[in-house]
């Protein structure tokens, strides 16, 4: 009998007796969501240039595919070696950041933000990403004190600010934002507060002004940011895509127009439709409805992060969750917001929805993580 | 770790991710559901484009449906200033030498104050395909230069009847904001004056639209619905293009032939610079021919025009060609109106047909201290004579104690005054529109004391005197004082006497018709009678039948078969301070069960005898195809 309660209650403990069934479906569904709108975006232009219109649709397949094999084998190895490299991580991390503006980088549209690799586009922004998680967790789960003490919220702001800063330069406001929201969302959870978040807040604003004073920022991102805080009074049209966007989700109702059916989609009217501004797809051909069944996936899938924050066997796992949880909620958010007007243009696409491997991937080696801290909760 | 304060921060932490999505959701609802019809619209406009197709204009026939107006399609080279800019004048050196039309003109074309700046101007039409081809491979040298197809109005007949029909101009800023213009635009075409005005709504036709499909390029993905457009209905008019074309080689003759005539009185030669001649049906009031001189080329006005060509072509010195003097032209009517002054008195029982009336040579006005004389035209003094006689020799002399008896029943002025001969001249149409169916038709004058003393407070230097006086009564019982009539009112007056005494409204327009002659619309003619009785009516017009014969208008109808075509009527010879005399002749005829009104009437042409009788007997010999006659000089009876 003992040998068999030891094996049972072995098996009771192997971890993948744990995976998050309904983390893993929202995540597939999301998907599976990206490649229906992805085809609606792309193909009557595909076809009016006489090339495949499953083209995009096609490659997205295979970056789903691959999806799923980094999600299984980051969810494979113990999530706990990641706080021991932790520190390497983030190092080399930081510096794919400093090569990226090297000529080894590739400058596309103004921005140097990509390693061209094997006929793939690499950001070295995305991996920062978690690669900030990862080391905010590292330091902050080794802190003794379960208050987070104002030395130490400065050294936790210092470590995100170092990738902030780099990704801001290429320039990526959007990485920005994300990898500040991280930081914010990990220290809520590690106990800084409130006065403390406020002086942080304050400081950004400071050193944003002063980035707009320096020069920092180039002229479009000051135009996209000004045509989002005034769109009546921008001579230079950059709201255009702001306001097809919205003609876009506002011409779908209640119940959408179709699908394959929007004539904002369809005929082009809205710019880099199947990457960030995908969701307007949704929006014109599946409505009020398809929009909130959308945001409940991504809202499931949030909630399933923060409650594996919650179930997690140590401070580690719980701001791994937690940071990954806050990166999720804050590029739904931003993109979202960004397509319904709310929020700046900033370039960041939708999480396992939008068109491209780079984002896909990282965003599926963080569920890979959250199934890893989820199935290893008990041991 | 399951540490409860860890709980709550995650729970601060799903918090703030909860406001999120509450916020987008909010927006959702906001854009999806409540604003949802706005931007529904806006995606539509977004994404389809409406192109007018413009509906073809309607034609305009003559009553036996020759065409008058029609369309056909031409090359026109237009001219933006806008996008030309600085480069204008270099591109119309260029353009000249491709046209072959001097750089001046093209230069003062371009400046027609009809269009905007903004918009092009048709500079030349009718250019070879090779100038067409020519431009749009070398557009570079061309900014703003367009070669576009467009149907223009083609006049089979040249400039016959062109006050008649009139052209078309563009939709000018007063009329985009009237009612009736509401689906126009400008840059549309519209007809200015004449038939094309009058008739706009049943020439013009409904635009047509074709809907298409855009993408944000603005590229043309395919047509997905379309309106024809409904071509214009043509307009059949009563003017017969054989009756126009006499009256118009008539008058243009009898100009002519006035410019040889010496006229004692001014000691030159007469100046005959322009004229009109009516052609109508007294029974109905339709005319058949209208000419005006001189005239115009209606398709000048297909291209652009500047102020000083306009000026050129339409001004003063050529006698204001555009003016249409048979609806447009004022003039004094002279001894044309004594049939209507007879008439009225006899209603009155002023006069009787019954009683002889002296014709003196000259005759003053009773208790006048100034003893002011008026003359007979004619110095023998004629004995007493019938109210027949009075007529057809146009007895002056026997008129003035007529209209002095208005004056001895006018005066003292009462309220109402009693203005009888007024009252009865209006009723004759005179001094009020005819309501025919042209635009900017004139309403001549009746004067009477309320309108002197008016005029005189407005204007004291052009109407010095505000009192009415016995004279005013005595200058209209000749047609003279301030009275003024057009030509086409006098024709009506003529037809009322013609056809028993009914006013028939005159009207160029018989039917508008489908382009295979089914009939839309006519005229629905309506003649009331007006208040006087047949007898003598009849009285007058068996009188006027003597005039051609034995009367003032007998030398220049020497010859006339009288027996095949009868022909009433009477001279007039008005005159006009510091100008030769007018001169006029009103005819009723009556043969093959076909009758006629024609009026003539020449601005400074002297005796109505010497060039309007000869004019209108031409036209007579015309309508009922006798043999034209040498023009005769008619002598210088009234």
């Amino acid at each position: 009998m003992d040998v068999v309660a030891t094996k049972l209650y072995r098996w009771e403990r192997r971890p993948l007796r744990h995976l998050d069934p309904v983390l893993l479906i929202s995540v597939l569904a999301l998907g599976i969501v990206g490649l229906i709108t992805i085809y609606s975006a792309t193909h009557a232009s595909l076809v009016a240039q006489e090339i495949d219109p499953g083209y995009f649709l096609k490659k997205q397949l295979a970056f789903v595919t691959l999806g799923i094999v980094v999600i299984l084998v980051a969810a494979s190895f113990d999530y706990r070696f990641i706080k021991v490299y932790a520190g390497i991580i983030y190092v080399a991390s930081m510096a794919l950041l400093v090569l990226v503006r090297t000529p080894l980088g590739t400058n596309i549209r103004g921005s140097q933000r990509w390693f061209q690799l094997f006929g793939f586009q690499l950001a070295p922004s995305e991996l920062a990403k978690l690669a900030l998680v990862a080391m905010l967790a590292a330091f902050l789960s080794q802190l003794r004190s379960s208050d987070l003490s104002l030395p130490d919220l400065y050294r936790a702001t210092a470590i995100a600010a170092v990738p902030g800063f780099l990704v801001f330069l290429q320039p990526d406001l959007g990485t920005s934002i994300v990898l500040m929201a991280i930081l914010v969302g990990v220290l809520v959870v590690a106990g800084a507060r409130a006065r403390h978040l406020g002086v942080l807040a304050l400081t950004a604003i400071v050193l944003t002004f002063g980035a707009l004073q320096l020069g920092l920022v180039k002229d479009y991102q000051i135009a996209r940011l000004t045509a989002f805080f005034d769109p009546q009074n921008d001579p230079q049209r950059s709201d255009y895509n702001r306001t097809q966007a919205e003609i876009a989700i506002g011409s779908g109702g209640l119940l959408g127009r179709g699908y394959l059916k929007g004539t904002q989609t369809n005929l082009d009217f809205v710019p880099e439709q199947h990457t960030d501004f995908i969701f307007t797809v949704i929006g014109e051909e599946f409505g009020f409805i398809g929009a909130i069944f959308v945001l409940m996936l991504f809202a499931l899938l949030i909630w399933r992060a923060v409650r594996i924050a919650l179930l997690a066997k140590d401070p580690f796992g719980t701001y791994l969750a937690a940071g990954i949880a806050s990166m999720l909620a804050i590029q739904v958010f931003v993109n979202v917001g960004m397509t319904l007007g709310i929020m700046p243009i900033t370039g960041i696409p939708l999480p396992f929805v939008s068109y491209g491997g780079s984002s896909f991937l990282t965003n599926c080696a963080a569920v890979g993580l959250l199934l890893n801290i989820h199935m290893r909760r008990l041991t | 770790m399951t540490e409860g304060r860890t709980g709550l921060r995650l729970k601060v932490l799903a918090a703030l991710v909860a406001f999120m999505f509450a916020a987008l959701t909010t927006r959702l609802w906001f854009l999806q559901v409540l604003a949802w019809d706005q931007y529904r619209d806006e995606a539509k406009q977004n994404s389809v484009r409406l192109l007018d197709v413009p509906a073809q204009r309607g034609r305009i026939l003559d009553d036996d449906g020759n065409l008058l107006v029609k369309n056909r399609l031409s090359l026109v080279v237009t001219v933006n200033r806008q996008e030309a800019g600085s480069r204008l004048e270099d591109e119309l050196y260029r353009l000249s030498k491709l046209l072959d039309v001097p750089a001046d003109e093209l230069a003062s074309r371009v400046e027609d104050p009809r269009y905007y700046v903004f918009q092009p101007v048709p500079v030349e039409a009718d250019v070879g395909k090779r100038i067409d081809f020519y431009i749009s491979e070398h557009q570079r040298q061309f900014p703003g230069v367009t070669v576009i197809q467009e149907p223009v109005r083609v006049y089979p007949e040249g400039d016959l009847a062109a006050h008649v029909l009139g052209y078309l101009g563009q939709v000018n800023e007063e009329q985009l904001k009237q009612e009736a213009f509401a689906d126009y635009r400008p840059g549309d075409e519209v007809g200015v004056t004449g038939v094309e005005a009058a008739y706009e709504r049943f020439l013009r036709g409904t635009e047509g639209v074709v809907k298409y499909r855009v993408n944000s390029a603005g590229q043309n993905l395919g047509q997905f619905g379309e309106q024809q457009p409904i071509r214009g209905q043509d307009v059949v008019l009563t003017i017969d293009i054989k009756a126009q074309r006499i009256a118009e080689e008539s008058l243009n003759l009898g100009l002519q032939y006035a410019h040889g005539i010496y006229d004692e009185d001014t000691g030159r030669d007469l100046a005959a610079n322009g004229g009109a001649v009516v052609v109508m049906d007294p029974e109905t009031g339709a005319i058949r021919a209208l000419a005006s001189a001189p005239s115009f080329d209606p398709s000048l006005f297909v291209r652009g025009m500047s102020t000083a060509e306009y000026e050129r072509r339409f001004g003063a010195a050529e006698s204001y060609p555009l003016l249409d003097r048979a609806i447009q032209g004022l003039y004094p009517p002279g001894s044309t109106y004594k049939p209507f002054v007879l008439l009225s008195a006899l209603r009155r029982g002023i006069v009787s047909t019954a009683d002889y009336y002296p014709c003196p040579p000259s005759w003053a006005v009773p208790e006048d201290p100034l003893h002011e004389v008026f003359h007979n035209w004619s110095t023998v003094d004629q004995g007493s004579i019938s109210l027949a006689q009075a007529l057809y020799d146009s007895c002056d002399t026997v008129f003035y104690p007529i209209g002095y008896e208005y004056w001895r029943r006018y005066y003292p002025p009462t309220d109402p005054p009693v203005e009888q001969i007024q009252r009865d001249l209006q009723a004759f149409g005179f001094g009020r529109l005819t309501d025919v169916d042209l635009p900017f038709e004139q309403r001549g004058r009746v004067p009477d004391a309320e309108w002197k003393s008016y005029v005189h407070k407005q204007y004291p230097k052009s109407f010095p005197d505000g009192q009415w006086f016995p004279g005013d009564f005595v200058n209209m019982s000749i047609g003279q004082g301030d009275t003024l009539v057009t030509p086409l009112q006098l024709a009506a007056a003529y037809s009322a006497i013609q056809n028993g005494g009914r006013a028939c409204p005159p009207h160029v327009f018989d039917r508008t018709q489908e382009a295979d002659g089914q009939v839309l619309h006519s005229w629905h003619a309506r003649c009331p009678r007006i208040p006087f009785l047949q007898a003598q009516v009849e009285y007058v017009r068996e009188a006027l039948t003597q005039v051609p014969v034995q009367g003032t208008a007998a030398s220049a109808f020497i010859g006339f078969p009288f027996s095949q075509v009868q022909v009433a009527g009477k001279t007039g010879t008005a005159q006009v301070f510091g100008q030769q005399d007018y001169s006029w002749f009103a005819a009723m005829t009556e043969a093959e069960g076909r009758e006629y009104v024609v009026v003539a009437l020449v601005e400074q042409g002297g005796h109505g005898s010497s060039t309007a009788a000869p004019i209108v007997r031409r036209v007579i010999e015309g309508l009922y195809g006798l043999t034209n006659t040498q023009f005769i000089y008619g002598g210088v009876t009234d």
